[in-house]
């Protein structure tokens, strides 16, 4: 005796599931990998078909001005990021019980707050007449501009960027066997040398993620640099939103949508070979 | 050289006749109510055509009888878990059918089989108490409230778990899962219990208890249970049957006295157990009984089963235990000198190198009367306990 | 353990300060006095605490976007849970490839995503309305869903479904009775980070919204781009205060 009709039972064994499995992916891709592709229609199409706007994204001096600003403020945030999110990553995993909390919540209370007040913070601290200059002047260094400079974006992008960096990075450090660390302690070699010779190399493969993840994240960021640059710190993604909203060149500003996502996934495509690169090496 | 004396085949006639018949597929069911669950050339492949295809079962045959404790045995990746997977339908079968009770299940869903599962880490839902897990199966075959009540209890009583009904499986020991897990899967009555490696996760002397706890439960249910292990002695232990795989083909079926007495192959002689194996050549063979030229050691006989020509390969199997050790040598009988000695404590094994060969030998020690201890560089001279010797021909 | 100079430990509590530094910042300037936003000498004032309360103006952003993120998250969720479930189900050989097209709208610059949503809006005539941004946020929200449900799947035993189903439970009945509830605390992980990512979601939101319907991050957003009224030092320090007991309060009961 069978217990159920296994015709019903079947048919979502082979259908429910499928459904399940399949109901969001065809939905992304009607809602948003084919929205792209007709923004991609748009960039070769508005004001006029050709490649119009893409010749002048890359020979128009504007536009190359902003791509070397984005290229170097993009840059040197990550440089800065990611030394911060290391140490951050590598007192939270190897440190005591009681810092490691501290860090955890130092790392974690911006991570959940609005990009947006976390810009604002800056603001209050950088611009003209700002806490740091209340600071600066009572220390007698006299009036400090900092307002609306490319230094207040790297600093609010810095501060965007790093509790993002040293998630990836924790996550490697994590995995590292400490024992490892006492057998080369126990080999004779010197703390600093344990650090220098084998646990940075360990955790090299978190601070490779990191650095494509920081440098993605900041080429396509625009909230922090329009607020904390006020328009005098234009890059490539803030020029979008000015391209679509404020001159209404929507051309123009698809066309640099679509370059800026292209040189993403060059750069994703670029960290995964170095990666494979260095997991040959490393065998 | 000793001779090995010729014994009547021990095999009972009828046993062998039905392991055969398992076997081969060759004879019809005679009683197709007798029989729980059989698969006739079946066949599994993983990934089938892609580079990664991998054969899991090749050309299985194989009858299940109603009531019996069947063991599947084999070294791991062997193919035996897939072979109950495709029973519990978690797996379907690339060919070949597969019935339980007479009836076609190779596309029934799990939930549409009459068989029950005890899975290897118990699979607990670690949401429900030990009462509601073995609720569960009575609920999905929408018994009424009261009955359900009833059944479970029941079940608790069964497995001696009553005073754990409402705690929650993390709560409890590996021993006491295994029991719930057992209720689980008794309670809604499934004409087949499958369980997959069971007793792995428990330490030794739990495994020996639950061994004689599960025997007498499937005695006192009458459920067919298809039992998968890699332990040969478990597999001895609990089985009125046992069938050995390996590498995705059935390797012998028999009861456990068949399987260890034997041996149809190279593989089961060694997996099964242990043995000296030794290649030999057939010299002659008159009416059932070969004499066989082993390389560096003399000519010795032993009865063959099947049809062997004269100059054929095929390998000679001895436990340990039948190897027996006389101190120096005498004319015309193979000699061999210890190589090393290892204390066991109920028995001491010495390890043998006769010309190319090397050789296991264990011996209850002082028990016997002429069964002396040697040390490492002795000579000693070998003998073969009557019916001994297994001639296998792969 | 090895490695642990002092210069180490002192630079990583800078770097913790400089973490929490712009949030404890806007505190003080939440309780100003007067009508620009500026430091409170001597005189404090609630009047820009009682300003969130205009429902004209900030009461009203808050209204959409808990609307919003409540909607949101909750589609988010389904959709997500749906799909994590469908992939451990059926463990298809194109899974990996699926999941990276799911998670797609991360790596995708936010500017991207925004102007590939504006398009779509506009052309089924959505634009600035409460259904369209709830769409939006949805396609930028389920990555962070999935990845919540993947992980806690990942921990789930794959013979609990086996012994539902061998147990007579359908494939429907197992996932109901047996493996949602066995990753609740993944599902509610899983919402509560969609929520909190719809409610604080801006880049998209500028480009799909902002005339009918403002969201409180696009109110902000015009405040502190035309003239920094101290409300938003006040707001601030609410999600500011909020998020710091969320996480202290999910610290201590951990």
């Amino acid at each position: 005796m069978m217990r159920a009709h296994p015709i019903p039972v079947r048919r979502f064994a082979a259908t429910g599931s499928l459904v399940m499995l399949w109901a969001w992916p065809v939905i992304l891709v009607l809602a948003y990998v084919l929205p792209f592709a007709g923004v991609t229609l748009w960039s070769v199409t508005r004001p006029e078909f050709g490649f119009e706007n893409y010749v002048r994204i890359f020979t128009g001096a504007d536009f190359q001005a902003i791509f070397l600003r984005t290229f170097w403020v993009c840059l040197l945030s990550t440089a800065i990021t990611i030394p911060i999110a290391y140490l951050l990553a590598y007192y939270w995993v190897m440190g005591g019980a009681r810092r490691s909390r501290l860090i955890e919540i130092c790392i974690f209370i911006p991570f959940w707050i609005s990009v947006l007040v976390r810009a604002f913070g800056w603001v209050v601290i950088l611009r003209n007449n700002g806490l740091a200059s209340d600071v600066t002047n009572a220390l007698g260094f006299g009036e400090l501009s900092t307002g609306r400079n490319v230094w207040s974006v790297i600093t609010g992008m810095v501060h965007f960027m790093v509790p993002f960096a040293v998630l990836p990075m924790a996550s490697v450090m994590r995995k590292i066997d400490r024992r490892v660390l006492l057998a080369a302690l126990g080999l004779g070699c010197r703390p600093l040398g344990v650090f220098w010779r084998i646990y940075l190399p360990m955790s090299l493969p978190g601070v490779c993620s990191a650095l494509a993840m920081t440098f993605i994240f900041s080429l396509g960021f625009f909230v922090t640099p329009m607020i904390l640059g006020g328009g005098r710190v234009v890059m490539t993604a803030e020029s979008v939103f000015v391209q679509m909203f404020q001159t209404a060149n929507w051309g123009l500003g698809a066309a640099l949508g679509v370059v800026l996502l292209v040189v993403v996934f060059a750069i994703l495509w670029l960290s995964q070979r170095v990666m494979r690169i260095e997991q040959l090496m490393s065998r | 050289m000793q001779r090995a004396i010729i014994e009547p085949n021990p095999t009972s006639p009828a046993d062998s006749k039905a392991a055969s018949a398992a076997m081969s597929g060759s004879l019809p069911m005679q009683h197709p109510n007798s029989v729980a669950a059989e698969v006739r050339s079946l066949c599994k492949t993983y990934n089938a055509g892609t580079p990664r295809a991998h054969e899991a079962l090749k050309d299985v045959n194989l009858s299940i009888r109603a009531n019996e404790f069947f063991t599947l045995l084999g070294p791991s990746g062997c193919g035996k878990t897939t072979l109950l997977r495709i029973l519990g339908g978690f797996e379907m079968l690339t060919s070949g059918v597969c019935r339980i009770f007479g009836e076609d299940v190779s596309r029934l869903p799990p939930e549409a089989r009459p068989v029950n599962t005890v899975f290897q880490q118990y699979a607990l839902f670690p949401h429900m108490t030990v009462r509601r897990n073995i609720a569960f199966g009575l609920e999905m075959l929408g018994k009424p409230k009261a009955e359900v009540e009833r059944t479970v209890d029941r079940m608790l009583d069964l497995v001696h778990m009553r005073e754990y009904a409402d705690r929650r499986p993390d709560t409890m020991s590996g021993g006491q899962r295994q029991r719930v897990a057992l209720a689980r899967a008794l309670a809604p009555q499934p004409k087949l219990l499958l369980l997959d490696e069971p007793l792995s996760a428990l330490d030794l002397k739990l495994r020996q208890k639950m061994r004689l706890e599960l025997k007498s439960l499937q005695r006192e249910t009458g459920i067919t249970f298809v039992f998968v292990t890699h332990d040969q002695e478990e597999a001895l232990a609990m089985s009125d049957r046992v069938a050995v795989i390996s590498n995705g083909r059935l390797q012998q079926v028999g009861t456990p006295e068949d399987i260890y007495e034997q041996p149809q192959s190279r593989f089961v002689a060694d997996f099964i157990g242990e043995s000296n194996l030794v290649e030999a050549r057939v010299a002659r063979c008159i009416g059932g009984e070969a004499a066989l030229d082993v390389e560096g050691f003399g000519q010795v006989h032993a009865p063959v089963a099947q049809r062997v020509e004269v100059g054929q390969k095929v390998w000679l199997s001895i436990r340990p235990e039948r190897l027996v050790l006389g101190a120096g040598h005498s004319d015309g009988q193979a000699t061999a000198s210890i190589a090393d000695r290892t204390y066991l404590g109920n028995a001491v094994e010495y390890h043998l190198r006769a010309g190319e060969h090397a050789l296991t030998a264990r011996s209850p020690r002082g028990g016997l009367r002429g069964r002396q201890d040697f040390a490492p560089g002795d000579a000693v001279s070998l003998g073969f306990e009557p019916g001994s010797i297994k001639v296998l021909l792969s | 353990m090895f490695g642990k100079s002092r210069l180490g430990g002192v630079l990583a509590g800078a770097a913790g300060l400089f973490l929490l530094l712009p949030l404890v910042a806007v505190i003080p300037f939440s309780f100003t006095p007067k009508r620009f936003l500026s430091m409170p000498d001597g005189e404090y004032s609630l009047r820009h605490y009682l300003a969130i309360f205009d429902p004209d103006t900030w009461l009203a952003s808050i209204g959409t976007s808990t609307l919003v993120a409540l909607l949101s998250s909750v589609i988010a969720t389904a959709l997500a849970t749906a799909f994590g479930i469908g992939i451990w189900l059926r463990r298809p050989a194109s899974g990996r490839l699926l999941i990276g097209l799911v998670l797609l709208p991360i790596i995708v610059p936010p500017v991207t995503s925004a102007v590939a949503l504006y398009f779509l809006l506009a052309q089924i005539g959505l634009l600035d309305t409460i259904p369209g941004l709830v769409l939006s946020h949805v396609v930028m929200i389920v990555p962070f869903s999935v990845i919540a449900i993947l992980s806690a799947l990942s921990r789930l035993d794959r013979n609990l479904e086996l012994a539902a189903r061998n147990l007579g439970a359908t494939q429907l009945q197992s996932i109901f009775r047996v493996i949602l509830p066995n990753i609740r605390f993944g599902l509610f992980a899983a919402w509560f980070v969609s929520l909190v990512m719809s409610w604080e979601e801006s880049s998209v939101t500028l480009f799909v919204s902002g005339v009918n319907v403002i969201t409180l991050p696009k109110r902000i957003w015009d405040n502190l781009r035309l003239d920094l009224d101290p409300a938003v030092a006040a707001i601030s320090v609410i999600m500011i205060l909020a998020t710091t007991l969320v996480i202290l309060f999910r610290k201590s009961e951990a």
